[in-house]
């Protein structure tokens, strides 16, 4: 089946002062699907995934995002969840979402007014929507963050650790919505550091000092061991010892 | 540039003020305290007290907005507000108009309180129309707005952004001509007022408020407020690129 690469990174490199950060990272990412970017904490995760919405730009090398270099002009498109959770504390969750909301442009109330309830419902806040963010604990910060950046629903979403600090039952809960929106048409790409997550990809490209050392699915990369009973995190070594 | 989210952000600004009590009462009650002081200390001399009040006004838009804005925007830098902003929709004239507007509002609250305690309690007659008054406060508030962003990105904490008050804004109230006229002072000290933006929106506040002109009278003045205005907006906004 031909698909559309919504992501497309050739060749980039990108460093802080004479501090390389990424180095030749090359990746695809197509429409529909959930790419993950795994690799250790000061792998380049980030990096790469501020370069997709116009924070940074490449020193070398080639990104694209559907189709155009990225930028803030795109945020239409794009809803980018950082890893900080970026949030005003002394407004509520509502607030917040709907104020970003109108900084994604909506500005008709009404549409507005649906869209943010939608987001908040879907992160399952709606009964705690009306709080402020200093009274919510972090879970419930790192959902009303997913929120802003699914309330304008954009066709592409980024998500740079997403389920860093939730609990397994909010983890599950965050990757079955994931999956619901990818199967609604949502390309998402979500970095992480954790395996648990890893599984959950439809693609994974595996990172090392800013270099991709590995892209495949869950599954293939697991048999690229050799081991039939390799788990994720096996792979991971696996491929962290072949690229030494 | 879009009406909406400039809209946006001034409602979020003056939400957040709105909530944080302790703010609200130092822009209200601090003013207060600073006129009952001078004011009273000055009451047998009406002269001195009646050119001292008027900059004053300036005085206090200038300081609260300069340190509202600097510790407000330090926290957009430091929470990721700032830079989750960045990833939207909204340009920079966006986000600093929505501050300037945010910070107006209490400017004229604050106004509005300062006049009603020195008509009434003072006994100080003004000349001049508020909405004229008004127009060199905006120019004052967009001085601060550009001043306190453009500052805080020098500041790590809010520590720092205090720390800056004595160099930015201590000669400004020493050196305005609030206290003593700026023609009376040494001349190193002349030359240096030039340079201040406080200098002429003290300057425009006491031709309205105390020989009633309009500011068709105070174009200079108004002119060099803008001038200061859009070179500071220039090197805020130079902080603010992505």
């Amino acid at each position: 089946m031909q698909t559309t690469a919504v992501v497309e990174a050739r060749d980039v490199s990108f460093s802080y002062g004479t501090r390389e950060v990424l180095s030749g990272l090359s990746l695809s990412v197509s429409e529909g699907e959930i790419f993950g970017v795994l690799g250790a904490n000061g792998s380049g995760k980030t990096t790469l995934m501020r370069m997709m919405v116009g924070l940074l730009s490449a020193d070398g090398g080639g990104l694209s995002v559907h189709g155009n270099t990225p930028s803030a002009r795109q945020a239409a498109q794009v809803g980018y969840m950082p890893q900080l959770s970026a949030l005003y504390q002394e407004l509520s969750a509502r607030e917040n979402v709907d104020f970003f909301a109108r900084m994604y442009g909506m500005s008709d109330r009404r549409a507005r007014a649906e869209a943010v309830d939608e987001a908040i419902a879907i992160v399952d806040l709606a009964d705690r929507g009306g709080d402020t963010i200093l009274n919510l604990s972090g879970g419930m910060r790192q959902r009303v963050s997913l929120a802003i950046a699914l309330v304008h629903r954009p066709a592409l979403l980024l998500l740079d650790e997403p389920t860093v600090g939730l609990d397994p039952d909010l983890r599950a809960a965050f990757w079955e919505r994931f999956r619901q929106m990818a199967n609604a048409g949502t390309t998402i790409l979500i970095s992480s550091h954790t395996m648990d997550d890893a599984a959950h990809c439809d693609r994974l490209a595996f990172l090392r000092d800013g270099r991709v050392i590995a892209m495949d699915t869950p599954s293939a990369l697991r048999a690229a061991t050799g081991r039939a009973d390799a788990s994720l995190e096996d792979a991971f070594i696996h491929f962290l010892r072949m690229s030494d | 540039m879009s009406t909406d989210r400039v809209l946006a952000i001034t409602e979020r600004i003056a939400r957040q003020i709105l909530r944080d009590r302790r703010s609200i009462g130092l822009l209200i009650v601090g003013p207060l305290i600073v006129m009952s002081l001078v004011g009273f200390s000055l009451y047998e001399q009406r002269e001195i007290l009646d050119r001292v009040a008027p900059g004053l006004l300036g005085v206090f838009v200038l300081f609260f907005t300069f340190i509202l804005t600097g510790v407000g925007f330090l926290r957009e830098r430091a929470q990721g507000t700032l830079e989750r902003l960045q990833t939207t929709l909204v340009g920079s004239f966006d986000i600093m108009l929505g501050y300037m507007l945010g910070f107006l509002i209490f400017a004229v609250v604050q106004t509005v309180v300062i006049f009603t305690f020195t008509i009434f309690a003072l006994d100080i007659q003004y000349k001049g129309s508020l909405w004229e008054i008004g127009v060199v406060l905006f120019l004052v508030v967009a001085v601060a707005v550009s001043l306190g962003i453009f500052i805080s990105s020098f500041a790590n904490n809010e520590f720092q952004v205090v720390q800056f008050i004595p160099i930015v804004l201590a000669p400004q109230i020493f050196l305005s001509g609030v206290i003593i006229p700026v023609e009376q002072m040494p001349e190193v000290f002349e030359w240096l007022s030039v340079v201040l933006p406080l200098t002429y929106a003290v300057d425009a506040l006491h031709e309205i408020m105390l020989q009633g002109t309009d500011l068709t009278n105070v174009w200079g003045d108004l002119a060099a407020l803008v001038v200061f205005s859009t070179a500071l907006l220039g090197a805020a906004v130079a902080t603010l690129r992505r």
